[in-house]
């Protein structure tokens, strides 16, 4: 029962990390049809920011090696920091490799192509800087607070470590913000009229262009946000730290139901919890579970755990 | 509604500048030349099209004449090949879709388009995004329940449970929501049983005498040529016949092709 509580906990930390991360695929996709590959790269860039902010130093072995910022934010300020560069970031990414590409019509497949182009230029860079090692914070992101909390009693410990318990309520946080902002606010209501027909939300006066935009913003901000969440838990495990974690996050968006917000946050939660439940001998195998998953939801439920059955018309 | 704007500001229009900007035949909106091309189709062909502030003008036409094609090229969905686009005197051929709007030119497009998956509210709503008077958008809506009362009962329901009649009534109040001057109605009687488009056309009719500037794009020529005041007639991407509606009512040609 204990070690059921555990995982329960443990899981939904996870899960809900990889739900932000995923509505960074998914608000783009419901914007453009299109899966931004560089969000991988968002996500490890983004959690290097953040190191960068906290003024701490590189190590051996790439051109910026043993430099510091000159100033050091404590990781909370440095973390939101490193988030919003991250969205201005996914923004530049936008200008440079889907904007020309729409403008003349290109196919879908050609952004896909130059977001995994982008993608792998971003990972190489990053390499090229500050070398292939792995990174840990300066700092918690728990403050003075003790490193783990005891769910259970005296007798029967349940203990879930106190990061684990910030990066739940973070996330949580930003679901209830982003999902406030998409039901309610004027540019959240743009966004799901852009989301449901363009071209009647520029007759509507939406300037379609500037709402993209902000797309990516936000897409780049909760990945970076997502980069540095997983990294205060572990660490920076170098360059190519986003990658698997791209991938997962694809199966959390097919999870989910392409381009369906909710979905993503169930797909989210529902994998985090899977790969939780994993024996600790077989944590080796997560990444199998992860993606047998996929498979089995894709086999009963093509359109994924939430998404609606599109009718089709004959 | 909001009454005809007659401001006047510094033109560069020829026509504006005949007419003076006090003339009772202000010219709101003047195609000259127009010419568009989808790839390597010619869908408009040096197109002269003008509009006076307080009109109906009427554009009819067959299947394919380009008739929506006009309409999405005054509200910038594409590109003219050639050609100039003045409202109120000012150039607005490179301007952005949602800058079209804000100067005043609403269009509610061909198959009504409205947001399925929001409320009748909120796509009302919607149709006031370029403008931020709250008070005075909650009294609009209101008004276009007093128009459309049967968007009033269903004010709380999805947009695409709707019916044709419905989505068709939500789409003309949602348009109308920008407070425009000049209305751009893309074939509003389309698939409609004819009760619903005499009712349709008793509120464009209502619209226009709250100063409401309308290009009306319609293949049911009869019903359109008894409301406006001046009608084009658009063939393979060309004008070939204008005039006073009702002369176009009466021309051999018209009379032939369109009214049967
Ligand atoms: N996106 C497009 N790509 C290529 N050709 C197009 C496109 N849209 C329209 N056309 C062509 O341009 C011509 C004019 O089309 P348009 O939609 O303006 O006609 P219409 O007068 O509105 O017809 P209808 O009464 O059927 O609505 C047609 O021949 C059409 O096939
Ligand atoms: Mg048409």
């Amino acid at each position: 029962m204990a070690h059921f509580i555990q995982s329960l906990l443990n899981g939904l930390s996870i899960g809900s990390v990889y739900a932000i991360f995923a509505l960074g695929y998914t608000l783009v996709f419901s914007i453009l049809g299109i899966i931004n590959f560089a969000h991988g790269a968002i996500f490890t860039i983004g959690a290097y920011f953040t190191y960068v902010l906290t003024g701490a130093a590189f190590g051996f072995n790439g051109v910026l090696a043993n430099r510091s910022l000159p100033f050091g934010l404590t990781l909370v300020i440095a973390m939101i920091v490193g988030s919003l560069l991250a969205g201005f970031l996914s923004v530049i990414i936008e200008r440079l490799a889907f904007r020309p590409l729409r403008r003349r019509g290109a196919d879908r497949l050609l952004s896909l192509v130059s977001s995994l182009g982008v993608a792998i230029v971003a990972v190489n860079l990053i390499q090229y800087l500050v070398g292939a090692e792995i990174y840990t914070y300066k700092g918690k992101i728990t403050g003075n607070l003790p490193s783990a909390v005891n769910f259970g009693s005296e007798n029967t410990p349940i203990p879930i470590r106190t990061v684990q318990i910030v990066i739940f309520g973070v996330s949580c946080l930003i679901l209830v913000l982003l999902t406030f902002m998409i039901n309610y606010t004027k540019i959240g209501k743009a966004l799901r009229a852009v989301s449901e027909d363009a071209t009647t939300a520029s007759l509507l006066g939406i300037n379609t262009d500037r709402l993209i935009m902000f797309t990516f913003f936000l897409s780049g901000f909760l990945g970076g946000m997502a980069g540095t969440l997983v990294g205060s838990s572990v660490s920076i495990a170098g360059p190519y730290f986003g990658i698997a974690f791209g991938l997962k996050g694809l199966a959390v968006i097919v999870l989910g139901g392409l381009g369906d917000i909710p979905g993503a946050v169930v797909g989210g939660l529902v994998l985090g919890l899977a790969e939780a439940f994993v024996p600790s001998d077989y944590s080796a195998y997560k990444d199998a579970v992860a993606f047998g998953l996929l498979f089995v939801v894709l086999l009963l439920r093509p359109q994924g755990i939430l998404g609606r059955v599109q009718v089709q018309k004959v | 509604m909001s009454a005809p704007d007659t401001a006047s500001t510094p033109t560069t229009s020829p026509i504006r500048q005949q007419s003076g900007p006090d003339n009772a035949a202000h010219v709101l909106l003047d195609l000259r030349n127009v010419t568009v091309n989808y790839g390597g189709i010619q869908a408009l062909r040096e197109i002269n099209l003008t509009v006076r502030a307080g009109e109906i003008v009427t554009l009819i036409g067959a299947n394919g004449a380009g008739k929506s094609t006009t309409l999405r090229t005054i509200s910038r969905l594409i590109n003219a090949r050639s050609g100039q686009i003045f409202y109120d005197g000012r150039d607005i051929g490179s301007v952005r879709p949602d800058e079209v709007v804000r100067r005043g030119i609403a269009q509610c497009p061909e198959g009504r388009r409205v947001l399925t998956r929001f409320s009748v509210l909120d796509n009302l709503e919607m149709g006031a995004y370029v403008r931020s008077d709250r008070a005075e958008i909650r009294a609009d809506i209101e008004r276009q329940f007093t128009l459309f009362p049967i968007l009033g009962e269903r004010r709380n329901q999805q947009a695409g449970t709707l019916s044709g009649g419905e989505q068709q009534m939500l789409a003309i109040a949602r348009a109308v929501m920008s407070r425009p001057r000049l209305l751009l109605l893309d074939e509003p009687s389309l698939g409609l049983a004819p009760l619903i488009v005499r009712n349709i056309f008793a509120v464009i009719r209502e619209l226009h005498e709250q100063g409401v500037t309308i290009l009306l794009v319609e293949q049911n020529a009869h019903l359109a040529l008894q409301y406006a005041d001046r009608g084009y007639v658009l063939e393979a991407g060309h004008v070939t016949i204008e005039g006073a509606a009702a002369e176009l009512a009466d021309d051999e040609r018209v009379r032939q092709a369109y009214l049967g």
